[in-house]
């Protein structure tokens, strides 16, 4: 469980930082949680998404439609906290005015089951009001039935170990090359793409 | 819109870039009390530092090959619609330690 953490954190961080490469200086927001499970008594929905809005307050600030949710809370309730419905409302008049948001949760499988479909369904109902929105999931692949319930475009790339392995072992080798001169950029490309192929298929 | 509030949002793009978890800590300590009420009451949870953890453990070959699939650029550049554009990387435990070392 912890290898499969560390792994597939590896690989979304590594998306999450080329996403917010490219999106540097643009109307571009990406944020991103890691589900654990051995936090996952504090991983609520609601504290989940609060954690990707304190995210985006960073980046833009605390929006004013978000300081009048608080004011009011605080009035009526005494400041209690928030439930979903308000978090989800609160999200989507966040990130509705964005031209693209990336939201990127890794791990998904590692929280409870009841949280997740929860998650997955309020993630809907924010892309739904959000249309640049993308989301990026990671998690073992038997929770695929629950994102397809859920979302309409579902793409897949299989993280294979064996096939990460090979193309690890292959990086190492090229550049331990003896003789340079005879690779070209093109040339280790093919190689680093056909091979890990080839390889899978056998 | 305060002072502080103004300067955060200047310097923040998003909160992974190297110096963001320096930016987070000088918006949070330039927002006002209200703020920073607001920030407690939308979650106790602070996954950027999580991420921080994880990226200066990372060794920077593994995984770049995600970024080249058409899959991925698909779904980073489709253009707005209402589909939901949802990517799924999946995959089982059992890959070695020794991987990421």
């Amino acid at each position: 469980m912890a290898q499969m953490l560390l792994t597939i954190s590896n690989d979304s961080s590594l998306v999450i930082d080329s996403l917010c490469d490219q999106a540097e200086g643009k109307d571009v927001a990406v944020v991103g949680l890691y589900c654990d499970f051995h936090t996952q008594h504090e991983q609520s929905t609601t504290n989940m998404l609060g954690a990707m809005l304190k995210q985006l307050a960073s980046r833009g600030g605390i929006p004013n439609h978000t300081r009048k949710a608080f004011r009011e809370a605080k009035e009526k309730f005494g400041g209690r906290g928030l439930l979903l419905p308000g978090m989800v409302d609160i999200f989507k008049k966040t990130t509705t005015s964005l031209s693209r948001l990336f939201i990127c949760i890794d791990a998904l499988d590692e929280s409870p089951s009841k949280h997740r479909r929860e998650l997955i369904e309020s993630l809907r109902e924010i892309v739904q009001a959000s249309p640049g929105a993308r989301v990026f999931l990671t998690g073992r692949p038997h929770i695929d039935d629950e994102i397809v319930r859920c979302f309409s475009k579902v793409l897949r790339i299989p993280l294979s170990p064996t096939h990460r392995d090979i193309r690890s072992y292959l990086e190492m080798r090229l550049d331990r090359d003896a003789d340079p001169n005879a690779m070209d950029d093109e040339l280790r490309a093919d190689i680093m793409r056909i091979v890990p192929e080839k390889v899978s298929e056998m | 819109m305060s002072a502080g509030h103004q300067q955060a949002t200047g310097n923040i793009n998003s909160f992974n870039n190297n110096n963001s978890f320096n930016n987070i800590v000088n918006f949070i300590t330039n927002l006002d009390d209200e703020g920073r009420q607001i920030l407690q009451w939308l979650s106790p949870l602070e996954p950027q530092q999580r991420h921080q953890g994880v990226r200066a453990d990372r060794l920077d070959s593994v995984g770049n090959w995600v970024l080249e699939t058409s899959v991925f650029r698909e779904w980073r550049d489709a253009e707005n619609s209402n589909l939901e554009q949802v990517l799924f990387c999946h995959g089982n435990p059992g890959v070695g330690k020794t991987y990421v070392r």
